[in-house]
């Protein structure tokens, strides 16, 4: 086994979480994950970054699923044109109040978990983050600050349930 | 450079450990001074720390073999020999009967050297030596040009060669490297050939003046019409060329 494949291996626990923070599926994240370690395995040597590998395969399975997610939402968006409604977004889910971080987190939009996850948990410094998602420093840090406040008000339950409260 | 009251980023920065250590000093005593504020960065800092700690159980996942390097590896390489042999079956259609092997060569790089050479080769081949069956047959005057237009769009017509004699009998698919082409094949009652052979220009959009040239006992005709290439292909003691411009006023 090459060094480069015994680094990747190493790294595939966190591959696998990162997915599944976005997926929130496990076989869709393995796929995802799966995809992510061929596109590595393909690339010519030249191609790999000398740095933070962790970084680099973060960026191809972010990019991967941002892609997938994409199309996915084409289809949807086409489907909901030919049958006259939105199957993607039960409106009641949208409302249950979090019971729990977790719960908080994994209601954030893709791009919110994302940021946290590589802030909060991987660590990864600001820079890093803003050469993933090719955005300047400055947005990196304002994007962040709005999951975070996104994050404590769905874990606080602020977002009230306008639909489910009695009127009386 | 934080500044003075910290900004709503410098104390993300404070929960991230993004800043030096005065700095991280100044918003401390920031915070005590403050403790609404202090408030709002612990709540951030503990998000952080069950986010840390629930997530880290999804790092003890049990293992999937599928996701190991090596494994990966070999699908790989799998998927590329895969590929390679789906190539050569397409040159075996072409190259079946075993004498064909370089004229299926010279089909697939019709691109190559002179203009039209598959369309020689596929004559030599299918006209002349007559192997592989036809993809189509004639049954009606009208069929042949309904079969070439359900592979091509807006092609030239077919000539209308039957002032000499010739009648389109049987049509081929073939594939070259410029993509797919047809070969129709004339006969005349003394069971000579003619052929007329149509395909796109290529990826390089080769279009060809119109011209003709001498390849051994074949004439060659080719020249380039809406979105295709074309040649006609026939005996060089024959009127080929003749046969065309009357076919075409026709």
């Amino acid at each position: 086994m090459s060094p480069f494949d015994e680094q990747l291996r190493e790294l595939i626990p966190r591959l696998r979480r990162f997915a599944l923070s976005l997926t929130r599926h496990s076989s869709n994240a393995d796929d995802l994950v799966q995809t992510c370690l061929e596109r590595a395995l393909a690339s010519v040597a030249s191609k790999r970054p000398e740095g933070d590998l962790r970084a680099w395969l973060f960026t191809i399975l972010y990019r991967q699923f941002v892609d997938n997610h994409r199309r996915s939402r084409r289809y949807a968006r086409m489907l909901e044109f030919f049958t006259g409604r939105d199957d993607t977004q039960p409106s009641t889910e949208r409302t249950v109040i979090a019971q729990s971080t977790l719960q908080a987190f994994e209601r954030l939009g893709t791009e919110q978990r994302a940021l946290l996850l590589w802030v909060s948990v991987e660590g990864m410094s600001y820079q890093q983050v803003a050469d993933i998602l090719e955005v300047p420093i400055g947005t990196v840090m304002s994007r962040l600050s709005r999951a975070r406040q996104a994050l404590r008000q769905l874990s606080e339950g602020e977002i009230t349930r306008p639909a489910l409260r009695r009127l009386k | 450079m934080i500044t003075t009251p910290p900004s709503e980023r410098d104390l993300h920065a404070y929960v991230d450990y993004a800043l030096s250590e005065a700095e991280r000093h100044q918003v401390e005593q920031y915070l005590q001074a403050n403790p609404e504020v202090a408030a709002r960065v612990q709540a951030w800092q503990r998000d952080a720390q069950v986010l840390r700690t629930t997530l880290q159980q999804s790092l003890q996942q049990p293992e999937n073999p599928a996701l190991d390097p090596v494994a990966i590896r070999q699908r790989l390489h799998r998927q590329s020999r895969r590929q390679w042999a789906t190539a050569a079956v397409l040159l075996i259609a072409v190259s079946i009967g075993g004498v064909g092997g370089w004229q299926a060569r010279q089909i697939t790089q019709g691109s190559a050297g002179l203009p039209m050479t598959d369309a020689l080769a596929a004559h030599r081949m299918f006209a002349l030596q007559g192997f592989l069956p036809a993809d189509y047959k004639v049954q009606q005057s009208n069929d042949m040009q309904g079969w070439i237009d359900g592979y091509f769009n807006q092609a030239e017509r077919l000539p209308d060669l039957s002032g000499a004699g010739f009648r389109p009998v049987s049509g081929r698919l073939l594939t070259t490297d410029q993509g797919g082409a047809a070969m129709v094949l004339y006969e005349n009652g003394q069971g000579q050939h003619i052929s007329f052979y149509i395909r796109p220009p290529g990826p390089q959009n080769n279009l060809l003046p119109r011209g003709s040239r001498r390849d051994g006992d074949l004439q060659a005709d080719y020249w380039s019409g809406p979105g295709y290439n074309y040649a006609m292909v026939g005996p060089a003691d024959g009127p080929t060329t003749e046969l065309l411009e009357t076919g075409h006023n026709l």
